[in-house]
């Protein structure tokens, strides 16, 4: 065994994984933040950390009846309660399915209605994409400070968003109007708001975020060190900051920076870039390239002054466009 | 097949220490020895006591063993971010001497621990004062081989290997090696093969992570070794597929040797129908003929010789196919469910919500649904069948879908190698059934 292992990729602790080339500068949809929605006449629950986790499942039906046996929690009355209600009543006869057939797969003759239920015209099919998609994007942005995110998750959610994209563009939505707001806007706002980041100490004020600030009080279990903002406070608190950006690390910030630059200096495509009605530009931006150690070894603090500067002058240039 | 309570371990009032959130339950080869591994970082072996095997009305008892501190939280300071001390999977070694052994991990470092036991010690030394020191040798005058005398049993756990810094993402699985000499740890990304004895080197065997991050739509979410095959070992995607390797092929595994994939039904998509096709787990047979993997709303038994699609497939919960936008919206969708074979490979258990667990019976094309709860934990109960209603009039007895708690959830399962017994872990107890002897 060891013989056909002799040539296999080898690493040594600490991990040498040979860094990877960089992400080539973003292109056309160039970076995204993205933002909670205008949501309009949608109401989606926004869950903060008092919340209880999860959620109790209502029909319109219990709503009505304004009992709610509770074991969840507090049961949130939406709109959307009718359409989970009119999908239970279409849902066939499960039981039958369940003790006739265990073991054969899901090939029911019932589930062909489903396919007029999805017909894109359909208006509660709009109104249930409309509502995962700025649950996607709800969830995308929320972040806990100190904990890192679960890759799993966040790709499951990307690839949603992702699906939703398709086929709001293949609808022929113009995705601007959808009632999302598109990139400029949340961009400028977001980086208006990151001036203050230049300056270290108002790093701490800064981590609650821009609107919604789904502001990531640390878990139970983070310690009290995360409090205050530890040598690369600035990288990790511009990402808090702009938590609309996701989940960016120092690393990935570098990164960022680097595609602002070129893109500025080679053409005056940036704000179009980023405003392109192509949509969400999920970009590298959702989670961190962690392998990648471009200023690691240079120490948190360089890593840190050298974030500051280019900061400094990735404002200057936003300000003036 | 009836199954009775047998016993809970576990806090018995409802406010759930967060350390205290079981996050995996496994059984030794042989069965008398059952870990469990929590949020806290802590592992709990429990024995089971031979002395009373003999009655037929009254198997063994599962009592505590051993408890120890596996893992401690850690600062990744160069991320500024916590490392997890949750416990995400324990293995067992088969056994090899006295001593038992077993793989216990966090998101980031595998540690090797041996457990043994120490029932004597040496006493009649006549080198030592009372107080321990030594005593002058020119005032010794004999000889004296101490004895070893009996004392209470005690079990000790070491660590004998921490297998660190080999992962940059959240570690899922890790699967020891048929030849007992190597196992794999998968994480999102990439899947390292390791020796045993050697903590500071492991080779990657599988490496999914594109060159450009934003490329990136499938992780890895489960891997194993097959239990007879030495060379063969599978993992699972979060995109619902299954890809079984063979490492004589070559070093390096990216190229898989089968792919096993179901196609859609057409009529079940919806926006979640990736995030419902997602595999939670995988589990080879005993015989290692099958697979069986776990996605969200049901368990597929594969043929190792079929890849276009499952042999055996069973609804776990499909009342909750209507529900899962809610689901959605309150993370449950994204929970991890793990699976089980029986010691024969006749049965498959899993997991459910409400505290429910499902068995499925692959011969007979029988299944039931379970509970475990404190109200059905009186001694040898009968655990009664429960009946989700999904629509239309609620009998006596069933419990309706919007009624289920979703709080609670059976994630991990685990059954006896040889006998039925099954521990069920709830949010923070360890439920262990046992089946009715007559």
């Amino acid at each position: 065994m060891s013989e056909s292992i002799s040539s296999a990729r080898e690493s040594r602790c600490p991990a040498v994984h040979s860094p990877k080339l960089r992400p080539s500068p973003a292109t056309g949809d160039g970076l995204h933040i993205p933002h909670t929605p205008d949501l309009g006449s949608i109401e989606a629950p926004r869950r903060n950390e008092k919340e209880p986790r999860t959620r109790r499942i209502c029909t319109a039906h219990e709503e009505c009846q304004g009992h709610v046996r509770s074991m969840l929690g507090r049961g949130v009355k939406r709109k959307w309660s009718s359409l989970e209600g009119a999908e239970a009543e279409q849902l066939p006869d499960a039981t039958a399915t369940e003790d006739k057939r265990p073991d054969t797969a899901l090939e029911d003759s019932e589930e062909e209605d489903r396919g007029d239920r999805w017909s894109r015209t359909d208006t509660s099919h709009l109104q249930q994409r409309q509502l995962v998609l700025s649950l996607c994007l709800e969830k995308l942005q929320h972040y806990q400070a100190g904990v890192e995110l679960s890759l799993r998750r966040s790709v499951l959610l990307i690839n949603t968003l992702r699906q939703i994209q398709e086929e709001m563009r293949s609808d022929g939505t113009d995705v601007r109007l959808s009632g999302v707001s598109p990139d400029t806007r949340l961009l400028r706002d977001d980086f208006r708001e990151d001036e203050s980041v230049t300056c270290p100490g108002c790093t701490e004020g800064d981590a609650e975020g821009p609107s919604p600030p789904p502001s990531p009080e640390p878990t139970n279990t983070a310690p009290t060190d995360l409090q205050k903002p530890p040598p690369n406070a600035v990288g990790h608190t511009f990402s808090d900051a702009g938590s609309a950006m996701g989940y960016l690390s120092d690393l990935a910030l570098d990164d960022i920076f680097e595609d602002i630059d070129t893109s500025m200096y080679e053409t005056s495509e940036l704000p179009s870039a980023w405003a392109a009605s192509s949509l969400w530009p999920v970009s590298v931006s959702f989670w961190p390239d962690d392998d990648m150690k471009p200023r690691s070894s240079a120490g948190s603090l360089q890593s840190c002054l050298l974030d500051l500067n280019e900061l400094d002058h990735i404002m200057e240039i936003l300000v003036k466009s | 097949m009836q199954w009775c309570f047998s016993q809970v371990k576990g806090a018995i009032d409802d406010d759930v220490a967060e350390a205290d959130i079981i996050s995996t339950v496994e059984f030794n080869h042989t069965g008398e020895l059952l870990a469990t591994g929590d949020k806290g970082g802590r592992v709990v072996i429990f024995q089971q006591e031979v002395e009373n095997k003999n009655l037929p009305q009254f198997r063994s008892e599962y009592n505590v063993y051993s408890t120890f501190q596996s893992h401690e939280p850690e600062f990744d300071y160069l991320k500024s971010l916590e490392i997890e001390e949750k416990i995400n999977k324990i293995r067992w070694l088969p056994q090899k001497n006295a001593a038992q052994f077993l793989l216990s991990t966090n998101d980031k470092t595998i540690k090797l621990w041996k457990i043994s036991e120490r029932d004597k010690r040496p006493e009649g030394y006549n080198l030592k004062e009372e107080d321990g020191r030594y005593r002058d040798p020119n005032t010794i005058t004999a000889l004296r081989v101490p004895i070893l005398i009996p004392m209470d049993l005690m079990v000790e756990a070491s660590p004998r290997r921490v297998f660190s810094n080999a992962h940059t993402y959240h570690i899922n699985s890790v699967s020891v090696n048929s030849d007992n000499e190597t196992y794999l740890s998968a994480d999102d990304l990439r899947i390292n093969l390791w020796n045993l004895e050697i903590t500071d080197r492991s080779f990657n065997i599988v490496d999914i992570k594109p060159a450009n991050m934003e490329e990136l739509t499938e992780v890895i979410t489960a891997a194993e070794f097959h239990p007879l095959q030495c060379n063969t070992f599978v993992y699972s995607s979060s995109k619902g597929t299954i890809r079984l390797c063979d490492m004589r092929v070559s070093a390096l595994c990216d190229k898989h040797s089968k792919l096993f994939e179901e196609p859609e039904n057409p009529s079940n998509r919806s926006f979640f129908s990736e995030i419902i096709s997602s595999i939670s787990d995988v589990k080879f047979s005993h015989n290692g003929r099958y697979m069986m993997t776990r996605d969200y709303l049901s368990v597929k038994i594969w043929d190792l010789n079929m890849e276009n699609r499952p042999v055996e497939t069973y609804q776990v919960h499909e009342y909750l196919r209507s529900k899962l936008c809610s689901l959605y919206e309150n993370d449950c969708i994204f929970d991890k469910f793990e699976c089980c074979w029986n010691g024969n490979d006749s049965v498959v258990m899993t997991g459910s919500y409400n505290n429910f667990f499902r068995m499925f019976e692959r011969g007979q094309r029988r299944d039931a649904t379970l509970e475990a709860s404190r109200e059905n934990s009186k001694p040898l109960q009968v655990l009664k069948p429960r009946k989700v209603c999904t629509g239309g009039k609620r009998k006596k007895d069933e419990i309706s879908v919007d009624s289920l708690d979703f709080n609670k959830k059976i994630l991990h399962t685990a059954w006896h190698p040889q006998d039925n017994i099954i521990a069920v872990a709830t949010t923070n107890n360890l439920y262990i059934f046992q089946d009715k002897v007559n």
